[in-house]
C-alpha cells in the first residue's frame, strides 16, 4: 500500500487485504447462520422448483430464464426488500428499491471460513474478472468511489490479489473541483504519483452521488457497473418503477410479477395533499434519485405532510407509494393494505420493522445471491408512537449517519444473518428464495430497460 | 510501546488506514481530518508523536505542530509534504519538526521513522 500517491489516490498492492479493515468488528466475530449458508448454496434448479411448488400458478421456465439471465449492463446489484403480510396472513417480500452500487460486504459473515476474502472475492473473481479479461483496452486497474471506503479498499485489495497487479484507488466526488479521475473521449484516467494521467482499462465503480455528472455513457474503460445501469433505474426510483411495470405486463401470463407497494409516479408538489387523502391519510414520498434513506419521507398525519412539503422542492415531481403499515387495523382496506411482519418480539415484547438488503451478481451460471443483511427501525411497531416523534422512527431502517465515512453506523440496528441475529427476523429459506426471485426480476427489468434505452451490447460472458 | 500518536490528514482513507496500521503495531492512535478537530484533540490529550499533513483545508500542519510542541515540548513531529516540496520541508524543520516525509507514504517506512525516535 502506498498512501496518497496523489491527492485522494492510493496505490493498493497485492497482499494488502486486511479483514479487519473491510468488515465491521461485529461481523469479524460472527458465524453465518446455517440456513443462510444453505440458501446461498442452493442451485437455480432447487430455487425454481421450490418457488414453483409454493406458487403453482407461476411459470417455472420463465423464472429459470430470469435466474439464468446474463445482464448486459446491470451485473452487480442490490435490492432493499421488506417482509410484509396482509389481513389473511399472506406473507410477501416487497421490493422497495434497487441499487446499482450496493453496500453489504462489510455486514456479511463469511460463507466459507477458508476463503478469507469472502464475498469480495466471489464478486471480483466471478463477475469482474471475466469482464476485464474480455476487453482489449490498455491501462491499469482502478476502483473509483465516493462513499463506503471500508468496502472499496477491500475491493481494491481483492482486485490486486486476483490480478496480481497494483490497483489505483481514487475518490471521485461530485463537488471536487480538481478530481483525481477524469474521462477523456470516454476513457478513464487517474492521476498518478508523478501528477500524470494514467489510462485505466477497467474500474470497479462505487460512485453514487449523481454519477451521471462525471461518468459518460459508452465508456471505453470497462466499468462495473456502467452508468447505463444507473440511468435505466439502478439509481432512479421513477425509472425503475416504470421498468417494473413493463416487466409485469410482459410476464402477466406467466404468473409472476415484481411486487412493490402501490406506486404513483410524477406527482407534483401541489398534488401531494390529494394523494395523502387518496391513500387514506398515510403515504411515502420519495425524491426519485435519492438514496441511503435521504429524500424519503413517511407521512402519517397532516403535520408530517406539512413537514415533508417544507423539506422538498416545490418545482420537482415525486414518487408516492402506499405506506407499509406498522400493524393490522380494522380501518384499513383489506384488499390493499399490507403491514410489516416485524422482528420476533424481544423479551420486552417489542417487534421492529426491518428490511433485507440482498446483493447479487451476474456469474457464468446466471444471477446469484452474494450477501444479505437486515436493518431494523429505531422504534417498535407495536407500541403507540409518542407525540412529536416522527413516523420515520418506526418505518425507517437506514443505518447511514450523516457524514458517514464508512466507519460510523448505527451498529445496534444492524441485524446480521448470523447465528445470533437471524432467528430474530422470523425468516426461513422460503422467504429468502422469494426475496431473491423478486430481486432477480427487478435486475432483469432494469437491465431490459437499459437495453431498450441504450441498445444491446455484446455480453462478455 | 505505549506512545500516543496523533495523525492529521484531510483524506479519511489515509487517516483510517494509517491509524489501523499503527494500532496493529502497538500504538495508541487518534486522528483528525481538519486543523480545527486536531487542535481540539491536542487540547484534550498529550501526544508523544504527531504525524501532520502540511496542507489541510483550514490551516497548515505547522500551526498544529506549534500547538503540540507548546503542550508537550518533548513531542516528536513528523510533517508530511508533497513530493518535491523542498520549501515546505525546510520550513517544517525550522519550525521544530523532527522529520519530514514525502507522499506517497509507505506505512512500513513511516513505522521505521517512528521507531527511530525510540
Amino acid at each position: 500500500m502506498k498512501l496518497s500517491i496523489s491527492k485522494n489516490v492510493h496505490l493498493v498492492e497485492p497482499g494488502d487485504f486486511e479483514p479487519t479493515d473491510h468488515w465491521y468488528p461485529r461481523v469479524l466475530n460472527s458465524n453465518i447462520h446455517p440456513l443462510v449458508a444453505y440458501f446461498l448454496n442452493l442451485s437455480h434448479d432447487q430455487m425454481v422448483e421450490r418457488y414453483h411448488r409454493l406458487h403453482p400458478s407461476s411459470d417455472a421456465d420463465a423464472i429459470m430464464g430470469i435466474l439464468k439471465y446474463q445482464p448486459k449492463y446491470f451485473r452487480w446489484a442490490g435490492t432493499d426488500l421488506m417482509h410484509v403480510t396482509n389481513h389473511e396472513g399472506n406473507r410477501r417480500l416487497t421490493v422497495i428499491e434497487t441499487n446499482s452500487c450496493p453496500s453489504g460486504q462489510k455486514s456479511m459473515p463469511l460463507l466459507d471460513l477458508n476463503v478469507e476474502q469472502g464475498g469480495y472475492r466471489r464478486l471480483i473473481e466471478e463477475t469482474f474478472k471475466p469482464l476485464v479479461n474480455s476487453v482489449q483496452e490498455e491501462g491499469s486497474l482502478a476502483v473509483i468511489y465516493d462513499k463506503n471506503p471500508m468496502e472499496n479498499i477491500g475491493y481494491a485489495a481483492t482486485i490486486a490479489d486476483i490480478f496480481g497487479e497494483n490497483v489505483l484507488l481514487a475518490k471521485f466526488e461530485k463537488n471536487d473541483q480538481d478530481p483525481p479521475a477524469k474521462f477523456v473521449e470516454n476513457k478513464l484516467f487517474i492521476r498518478n504519483e508523478k501528477e500524470e494521467w494514467t489510462p485505466i482499462r477497467a474500474a470497479f465503480r462505487y460512485v453514487t452521488q449523481e454519477p451521471w455528472t462525471r461518468i459518460p455513457k459508452n465508456s471505453k474503460t470497462l466499468l462495473l457497473n456502467p452508468i447505463e445501469a444507473c440511468l435505466a433505474g439502478g439509481r432512479n426510483k421513477e425509472v425503475a418503477s416504470r421498468s417494473y411495470d413493463v416487466f409485469n405486463q410482459q410476464f402477466r401470463d406467466k404468473g409472476i410479477r415484481i411486487f412493490t407497494p402501490d406506486t404513483y409516479r410524477n406527482v407534483s408538489f401541489q398534488e401531494l395533499p390529494e394523494y395523502f387523502e387518496k391513500l387514506g391519510g398515510s403515504m411515502v414520498i420519495k425524491v426519485p434519485d435519492s438514496n441511503a434513506g435521504q429524500g424519503v419521507y413517511t407521512v402519517i398525519s397532516e403535520n408530517e405532510l406539512a413537514e415533508a412539503m417544507n423539506k422538498v422542492n416545490e418545482n420537482d415531481v415525486y414518487l408516492v407509494q402506499q405506506l407499509i403499515h406498522s400493524n393490522y387495523s380494522k380501518g384499513l382496506d383489506p384488499e390493499k393494505a399490507w403491514y410489516h411482519v416485524g422482528t420476533i418480539p424481544d423479551n420486552k415484547g417489542r417487534s421492529f420493522a426491518f428490511d433485507l438488503r440482498l446483493m447479487m451478481h451476474a456469474t457464468a451460471s446466471g444471477i446469484r445471491p452474494l450477501a444479505v443483511y437486515s436493518r431494523r427501525s429505531r422504534f417498535p411497531l407495536n407500541q403507540p408512537l409518542p407525540e412529536n416523534m416522527n413516523s420515520w422512527e418506526v418505518y425507517g431502517t437506514n443505518l447511514s449517519i450523516k457524514g458517514e465515512d464508512g466507519w460510523t453506523y448505527a451498529d445496534e440496528r444492524l441485524m446480521l444473518f448470523d447465528i445470533r441475529n437471524f432467528g430474530q427476523l422470523g425468516l426461513g429459506i422460503d422467504e429468502l428464495i422469494k426475496g431473491f426471485v423478486q430481486s432477480a426480476m427487478a435486475v432483469y427489468a432494469i437491465d431490459q430497460n437499459a437495453i431498450k434505452t441504450f441498445g444491446d451490447i455484446q455480453s462478455n460472458l | 510501546m505505549d506512545k500516543k500518536i496523533l495523525i492529521v490528514e484531510d483524506d479519511v482513507v489515509f487517516c483510517k488506514l494509517l491509524t489501523r496500521f499503527l494500532r496493529k503495531n502497538g500504538f495508541e492512535v487518534m486522528d483528525a481530518q481538519s486543523g480545527k478537530d486536531a487542535l481540539e484533540l491536542v487540547n484534550l490529550n498529550k501526544f508523544e508523536l504527531a504525524v501532520l499533513d502540511y496542507r489541510l483545508p483550514d490551516m497548515t500542519g505547522i500551526e498544529i505542530l506549534k500547538e503540540v510542541k507548546r503542550k508537550n515540548p518533548k513531542s516528536k513531529i513528523i510533517l508530511i509534504t508533497r513530493y518535491g516540496d523542498q520549501d515546505v520541508a525546510s520550513k517544517a524543520i525550522d519550525s521544530g519538526a523532527d522529520a519530514f516525509i514525502s507522499k506517497p507514504i509507505n506505512p512500513d517506512e513511516l513505522l521505521q521513522v517512528i521507531l527511530g525516535f525510540e
